[in-house]
């Protein structure tokens, strides 16, 4: 308890106001509470980004083949969560009725899920259950998740406000503002991560480390190239690589990582009385990827 | 890598596991899986600017003159999901020289 004694009694509650200044202006910048969506189709329609393909066809033509549009369903059609969901059961929660907090991997799955009640959580885990794929491809890393929601670190992004590379006052639709972000690598890395998530101690979780890849191996050798400079290549959405595409995949991995063999066929002679017959094989591959392989 | 005879018989074979191994961290076993793994504990990956170099020793039997030596480069998407990435075949000899 604060005891204030009557000589000092007015700086002490100048100080607890301007403490509750601080308080709230931080709030005001670091951004309000969320709207929270009581239903998922109400979030999926606040995340809703088919109207940008009204003008931006080939570029959301890329998205729609790139593993941002697909982000709950794994390799090979693959419905991620279903093995997850199991685990929770047997931890003795019906997945039926999980919420939020019971999905850590929705930091970067499906960001949105901050915008929604843990009754769109229980929404999403019963259509995981009955294989609703068709609703599930629905929750996706649209357009609006790095135009809006991760294009800003520095305070909360605005409302109805699309972010790019510059200020595009003209633009129809939704004004476009510029931020920096959206060619730094931080963007991505908001998700393909730093190392574990500890953010729910019920279910700490580490999926990708590769922008800690990046920040702590690549630029301390040297390295300059940003995500965007490799995996969006004349500003393409498609983002490679597309891990069920084999042959793309194998190509992309081909130029990544080069690889000398060499060879070299012999008697070995180790002592007076031994001789056999040897090979030699040396090999080295080298990386031209800014990060760890394999990451995520 | 494989060492084979001519006649295609496997001699010698050794691999090599380019990958971060995590545990849960509640054991030393490793785990594999985004929801199970929690901790590095060894990085074998293939880092930026630091070529991966290997050297393999193959004896071969007494008699042998001639072997093929295959490397293959693979990615391992999961656990016998397979893609390729590079795949060199050499025939060595002892009867030639370099």
């Amino acid at each position: 308890m604060l005891i204030c004694p009557s000589s000092t009694y007015r700086k002490c509650t100048l100080a607890i106001s301007l403490l509750f200044v601080l308080i709230f202006s931080g709030a005001t910048v670091r951004g309000e509470t969320p709207t929270q969506a009581s239903t998922l189709d109400e979030l999926i329609a606040m995340f809703d980004s088919s109207s940008c393909k009204d003008c931006h066809e080939k570029t959301y033509g890329q998205w729609e083949k790139s593993h941002h549009a697909r982000p709950l369903i794994g390799l090979d059609d693959e419905m991620l969560l279903s093995a997850y969901l199991k685990r929770i059961a047997k931890l003795g929660k019906p997945p039926e009725q999980a919420i939020k907090r019971d999905f850590p991997c929705f930091k970067c799955h499906f960001p949105q899920i901050k915008y929604g009640t843990d009754a769109v959580a229980g929404e999403i885990a019963k259509a995981v259950l009955r294989d609703d794929k068709a609703l599930i491809r629905k929750l996706n890393i649209g357009c609006l998740v790095c135009h809006n929601e991760k294009a800003v670190v520095h305070g909360r992004p605005e409302k109805n406000v699309v972010y790019g590379n510059k200020d595009e006052a003209d633009h129809e639709g939704p004004p476009i503002k510029g931020s920096p972000l959206l060619k730094s690598s931080l963007l991505c890395g908001q998700c393909h991560g730093l190392g574990p998530v500890l953010d729910n101690p019920d279910i700490p979780v580490q999926c990708a480390t590769l922008y800690g890849s990046y920040l702590h191996a690549y630029i301390p050798s040297g390295g300059a190239q940003t995500c965007q400079d490799c995996h969006m290549k004349g500003h393409n959405h498609y983002m490679p690589p597309d891990f069920n595409q084999k042959e793309e995949l194998s190509a992309r991995l081909r130029e990544s990582l080069p690889m000398e063999v060499q060879t070299l066929a012999y008697t070995f002679h180790p002592d007076e009385k031994t001789f056999f017959p040897m090979v030699v094989v040396k090999t080295k591959i080298t990386s031209k990827a800014g990060h760890r392989i394999p990451d995520g | 890598m494989t060492a084979s005879t001519p006649e295609g018989k496997k001699i010698f074979e050794t691999s090599r596991a380019y990958m971060p191994q995590s545990t849960d961290s509640r054991s030393t076993q490793m785990v594999l899986g985004a929801a199970n793994k929690l901790g590095l504990i060894r990085d074998t990956s293939i880092q930026p600017f630091a070529p991966k170099e290997e050297t393999f020793e193959v004896p071969l039997p007494p008699d042998l003159r001639n072997a093929v030596i295959e490397v293959n480069l693979r990615y391992q998407l999961r656990p016998g999901n397979l893609c390729s990435i590079h795949k060199v075949i050499r025939n060595v000899s002892l009867d030639q020289m370099k």
